[in-house]
C-alpha cells in the first residue's frame, strides 16, 4: 500500500520524464482531458489534466468532470509511475481498469505503455 | 438421373454463420427458406472438428470478444459456454533465432521500437475511426488513401524497423495477408469495424478474450437445427439464373460420403426456384457461380478485387501446458517466423496442452509447396526455439491449410486491393435484382469475424423481406 505522499511524489517523476519526451507529447496533440484515478486499496481520489500537451500535476481528491477514470492499487500505480511496471500488463491482467469513451480509453492505454517504454 | 425441382421464397447459398443467420431471421418471419451448402457440415469458416488423437479442435474461426453481440446473444440463446483464453504469464518474442520474453500487448525487447510502434498503432486507429462503416469510400481523402497499401502507411510512419516487424505480425495474424497486399482505406475500415488494430490484436479485452466450450461450430449447428429439413447439405451451387423477380439456383446434390468438389461424383441435379436469393459466400466464391444473365461489371470486378488472405492454422496437442510451469502464457510473436503468432489454446480445464498457431500470408502461400511433414518440422523448431525441448514432442499436430479448401479457398477473410472500395464499394451489398450479397465481407461491425457474419446475413434477410413486401431494394 502506497501513501498519497509516496504516490504524488512518484507521479511527479513520471510527469517530468512524460513532459520532456516528445514522441509522447506529440500523442496528447489535441487531447486535452480530465482524468480521475480511484485507488482500489486506499480509496483515494486524484485528478490529473492533460492541457496543452502536457500533463498536469497530480491533485489530490477527484476534481471536475472525468472524461476517463483509472481504477488500480496504489502500489501499482506507484510501481507505473517510478517505471517499474508495465501498466499494459495490469491492464490485460484486469488490475487495473480503464473507463471513459473507446478512443480515449485507447489513447491513455497506448500513452501508458509509451511512458513506460519510452522514458 | 431426373432433376430435383424444389421451391421457396428465399434460397441463400452458404450455410456458415451468415447464410444460417439469415435463413433464421427469414423463417422466423414465416418465409420459406432452403439453404444450400457445398459441404456435407454447416459452419462454413467455422469448423469444429475431432482429431485423429481424439481432440475437439476448431479448425477455423474460434474467438469471441467484447462488443461482439450478435455472437455473444446466439451463444447464450444456444446455452453455448464461453472461457477466457489463457493469458498469464509471459509471452516469447522469437527475431532472428533470439529469444525474449515480454509481457503485456506487444514484445519489448527493443523498448523505443515498441514505443514507436504502439505510437504508429494509436495514429492508425484514430485514422482508423474517420472511416465511415457504412460507406468507407466517402472518408475524407477517400481516394488517397485507397491508392496506396497499409505497408506505404508503414513506411512514413515508423522509424524503427522492429516496430514495424511487430505490427506486420499483427496485421498478418487479422487479415492473413501482409501489410503491402492491403488497401490503406479498406484496412482502416476493417480496424474501425473491429475497434482498432490495438483490439483486434488483443487476448483479454480484446477480439480473442474467449472461446466456445467445445467449439464454435455448434452455433452454426444450433441455427441449422432449428431450421430442420430446410438446410440442404452436399450441394455445391453451381449455377444462378434470374429475373427481374425471380431466380433459380442450380446445384448438384451428391450422395452422402461422396466429395462434393469432385466433378465425377454420383450426383442428382438440383433446381431450386425462389423469389429471392442471398448468396452469403465471400466475393470469390460468389463470382465462381455461372450467372444468367452475366452479373454486372461492378460486381464481378469488385469480386475479383477482394482476394481472399492465406492462413494455415496449426494445432500442436501436448500432455499438458507445460509452458505455463515456466510462467509463460503461450503466446508467441515471431517476426519473419513460419507461425508468425502462436496463443495457449489449452480448453478450459487444461486436461491437455494445445498450441496453435497461425501461418499467414506469404509464408503460408511459399509453405504450401513444402507440404505437412516439412511444416510440421518448422513449426516444431520454433516451438522448441520458444517453450524448449518438451516443445518438440507433442501428442499431435493437425493443421488446417485454408487456401487449400475447395469451399472456402483462403481465409480469415476477404480483403480490399488498392482501388477496389472507391471504384466498386456500392457492389459489395448493392443487390442485382432479386440476388442480394451476404457473407461477413458485407458486415459494418466486426467484418471478417464471425459476429460481422451473423449482422451480415441479418441485414440481408431484411433487405430479402422489405423485397418481398414489394418495397423497392438497391440502386438499380
Amino acid at each position: 500500500m502506497a501513501s498519497t505522499e509516496e504516490l504524488v511524489e512518484a507521479y511527479a517523476e513520471w510527469r517530468t520524464r512524460s513532459n520532456a519526451n516528445p514522441r509522447l507529447t506529440k500523442m496528447l496533440k489535441g487531447w486535452d482531458r480530465v482524468i480521475h484515478f480511484t485507488t482500489t486499496d486506499t480509496a483515494q481520489g486524484y485528478t490529473m489534466r492533460v492541457e496543452g500537451q502536457q500533463l498536469s500535476e497530480l491533485a489530490v481528491g477527484h476534481e471536475g468532470q472525468p472524461d476517463v477514470v483509472v481504477t488500480g492499487s496504489s502500489e501499482d500505480f506507484c510501481d507505473m509511475y517510478w517505471g517499474d511496471l508495465n501498466p499494459s500488463e495490469k491492464y490485460m491482467s484486469g488490475e487495473i481498469t480503464l473507463a471513459g469513451s473507446q478512443q480515449d480509453v485507447m489513447r491513455i492505454d497506448a500513452i501508458s505503455m509509451v511512458a513506460f517504454l519510452d522514458t | 438421373m431426373a432433376e430435383l425441382e424444389r421451391e421457396c421464397e428465399v434460397v441463400v447459398v452458404g450455410a456458415g454463420y451468415s447464410g444460417l443467420a439469415a435463413a433464421r431471421h427469414l423463417a422466423r418471419s414465416a418465409v420459406d427458406v432452403l439453404v444450400l451448402d457445398a459441404r456435407h457440415r454447416v459452419g462454413g469458416r467455422s469448423f469444429t472438428d475431432v482429431t485423429p488423437a481424439g481432440f475437439t479442435i476448431d479448425r477455423g474461426g474460434q474467438w469471441i470478444g467484447p462488443t461482439q453481440d450478435h455472437l455473444a446473444a446466439l451463444a447464450t440463446e444456444l446455452g453455448v459456454r464461453t472461457f477466457p483464453t489463457h493469458t498469464t504469464g509471459q509471452g516469447v518474442e522469437l527475431r532472428d533465432g533470439a529469444r525474449d520474453l515480454y509481457v503485456g500487448l506487444i514484445p519489448t525487447s527493443d523498448p523505443h521500437g515498441a514505443a514507436d510502434g504502439i505510437a504508429a498503432m494509436l495514429d492508425l486507429d484514430l485514422a482508423a475511426f474517420e472511416v465511415p462503416l457504412e460507406a468507407p469510400w466517402d472518408a475524407p481523402d477517400a481516394a488517397a488513401l485507397d491508392s496506396q497499401t497499409l505497408a506505404s502507411w508503414f513506411d512514413t510512419h515508423l522509424t524503427s524497423a522492429s516496430a514495424r516487424d511487430i505490427l506486420e505480425v499483427a496485421v498478418k495474424a487479422v487479415f492473413g495477408t501482409g501489410s503491402g497486399e492491403l488497401s490503406l482505406l479498406f484496412a482502416l475500415f476493417y480496424l474501425h469495424a473491429g475497434g482498432g488494430l490495438t483490439n483486434l490484436a488483443r487476448t483479454t479485452g480484446g477480439a480473442q478474450e474467449r472461446r466456445f466450450t467445445g467449439g464454435s461450430q455448434q452455433l452454426a449447428q444450433g441455427m441449422a437445427d432449428e431450421l430442420g429439413d430446410r438446410v440442404i447439405l452436399g450441394a455445391p451451387a453451381e449455377t444462378v439464373a434470374h429475373g427481374p423477380d425471380d431466380v433459380v439456383v442450380g446445384a448438384r446434390l451428391v450422395a452422402p460420403g461422396a466429395d462434393p468438389a469432385d466433378p465425377a461424383a454420383e450426383h442428382r441435379p438440383l433446381g431450386v426456384r425462389a423469389r429471392r436469393a442471398i448468396l452469403a459466400m465471400s466475393p470469390v466464391l460468389c463470382a465462381r457461380l455461372a450467372y444468367t444473365p452475366a452479373l454486372p461489371g461492378r460486381r464481378d470486378q469488385l469480386c475479383q478485387r477482394m482476394p481472399m488472405g492465406a492462413v494455415t492454422k496449426v494445432h500442436v496437442m501436448y500432455e499438458r501446458p507445460f509452458w505455463r510451469e515456466d510462467g509463460l502464457n503461450g503466446q508467441i510473436v515471431a517476426p519473419g517466423g513460419a507461425m508468425s503468432a502462436t496463443f495457449d489454446n489449452s480448453p478450459a480445464d487444461a486436461g491437455h496442452g494445445e498450441i496453435v498457431g497461425f501461418i499467414a500470408g506469404d509464408e503460408c502461400r511459399r509453405l504450401e509447396r513444402a507440404g505437412p511433414e516439412a511444416r510440421r518440422e518448422i513449426v516444431l523448431a520454433d516451438l522448441e526455439l520458444a517453450f524448449g525441448p518438451q516443445a518438440r514432442t507433442p501428442i499431435e499436430v493437425v493443421e488446417q491449410h485454408w487456401p487449400g479448401e475447395p469451399f472456402t479457398r483462403g481465409g480469415p477473410v476477404a480483403v480490399g486491393s488498392p482501388g477496389a472500395l472507391t471504384a466498386l464499394g456500392p457492389a459489395l451489398r448493392e443487390p442485382v435484382g432479386p440476388l442480394h450479397w451476404a457473407g461477413t465481407e458485407t458486415a459494418t461491425r466486426w467484418c471478417g469475424y464471425l459476429d460481422g457474419a451473423l449482422s451480415a446475413g441479418i441485414r440481408a434477410a431484411d433487405e430479402v423481406l422489405r423485397a418481398l413486401e414489394g418495397e423497392p431494394v438497391g440502386l438499380d
